[in-house]
C-alpha cells in the first residue's frame, strides 16, 4: 500500500502549524519545548513519506538523526529550566526579564 | 489530479481508513496538547500522538522508525518531560494565562504553515520516481537499506551525533549542577 505523498505532505505541515503555533503563543517554557517536538515529528513525518515516495531510504536514515537531536535538545533545555528554576521558581517565559543576575 | 486520484484508489480501503484516523487522531492530540491548561494533560496528550505518528511510520513503511519512535519519543524523552515537570512542581500554572497577549500572531504563523497544506494538496507531487541505487524496492529488504545507509555513508554524521549526545549529557549536568557545590 502507497500513502498518497500529497495527503502526507498535508498533515505534516498542519501538525507543524500546530507546533509552531504552540511554541509561539504558549508561556509556559516547558509547553514550548514540547510544541518543538510536535514540529519535529512534523518534519519526521515528511522525511518518511517521501523515503517512501523515492523509495530511498536515506530520507529514514536523516529522521533518525532527527529524533538524536531532538533528544540532545531534549536534555539541554530541560537542563536549562532547572537551573532557571533554581534561580526564580515558575516556568513563565514573562517572569525572565533579566538578562544577567 | 488525476494522479492524485489514481494515489487513492490504489490504496486499500481499509488501509485508507487507518491512515486517515491516524491523521485525525495526531492531529486533534497536537492541537489538545498545544492547548490544555494543566501541563500534565499536555504531556498525555504528547503522548498520545507519539503513537499515532509511530502509527504513521508503519504505514509509510517505516518499520525502525515506528519502533524508535515509541522507545525514543515515547518512552525516553517524554518522560524525561514528564520527570522534570514533576521536579519542578509548577501548582500555579493552571491559574495563569495559557496564551502571551500576541496569540493571533502565532495563529497567523500557524495558518500559513495549514496553507502550505492546502498547497500540498492541490498541487500534486511529482511523481516520476528516481530509482535508489541500492534499493531491491522490495519492503522485506527496507530496514536492510537503511542498516547499509546508516553505517555505510552516513557512518561518519552517526559518530557525530554520538558526541552530540554526549555533549548533551555533559551540558545537562553542567547546567544542572549546583553552583555552591564548587566554591
Amino acid at each position: 500500500m502507497i500513502v498518497p505523498m500529497e495527503q502526507v505532505l498535508a498533515l505534516s505541515a498542519v501538525l507543524f502549524g500546530i507546533g509552531a503555533f504552540g511554541f509561539l503563543a504558549r508561556r509556559n517554557i516547558i509547553l514550548m519545548l514540547v510544541s518543538v517536538e510536535v514540529m519535529l515529528n512534523a518534519v519526521n513525518i515528511c522525511l518518511a513519506g517521501f523515503s517512501q515516495h523515492l523509495n530511498d531510504p536515506r530520507g529514514q536514515v536523516l529522521a533518525l538523526f532527527v529524533i538524536a537531536v531532538a533528544a540532545a535538545e531534549a536534555a539541554v533545555g530541560l537542563g536549562l529550566i532547572i537551573a532557571l528554576n533554581r534561580h526564580k521558581p515558575g516556568a513563565g517565559v514573562g517572569d525572565l526579564t533579566k538578562l544577567k543576575w | 489530479m488525476p494522479t492524485h486520484t489514481a494515489y487513492v484508489l490504489a490504496m486499500s480501503s481499509s488501509a485508507t481508513a487507518v491512515f486517515y484516523y491516524m491523521a485525525a487522531a495526531s492531529v486533534a492530540s497536537a492541537i489538545l496538547a498545544v492547548s490544555r491548561k494543566n501541563p500534565v494533560h499536555s504531556m498525555l496528550w504528547v503522548l498520545a500522538l507519539f503513537l499515532h505518528v509511530a502509527g504513521i511510520f508503519l504505514l509509510l513503511h517505516a518499520e525502525f522508525l515506528a519502533a524508535v519512535q515509541v522507545v525514543v519519543y515515547a518512552g525516553a524523552i517524554l518522560v524525561f518531560y514528564l520527570f522534570v515537570l514533576m521536579l519542578l512542581d509548577l501548582p500555579g500554572e493552571e491559574a495563569r494565562q495559557r496564551f502571551g497577549a500576541h496569540w493571533p500572531f502565532a495563529v497567523a504563523g500557524g495558518l500559513s504553515f495549514a496553507a502550505l497544506a492546502w498547497l500540498s494538496v492541490v498541487v500534486p507531487v511529482q511523481t516520476e520516481v528516481v530509482p535508489f541505487a541500492a534499493s531491491d524496492a522490495t519492503s522485506a529488504g527496507k530496514l536492510a537499506d537503511v542498516g547499509h545507509e546508516l553505517f555505510g555513508p552516513f557512518a561518519l554524521p552517526f559518530e557525530i551525533v554520538s558526541l552530540i549526545l554526549l555533549a548533551a549529557i555533559v551540558g545537562a549536568v553542567v547546567l544542572v549542577r549546583r553552583r555552591s557545590a564548587e566554591s
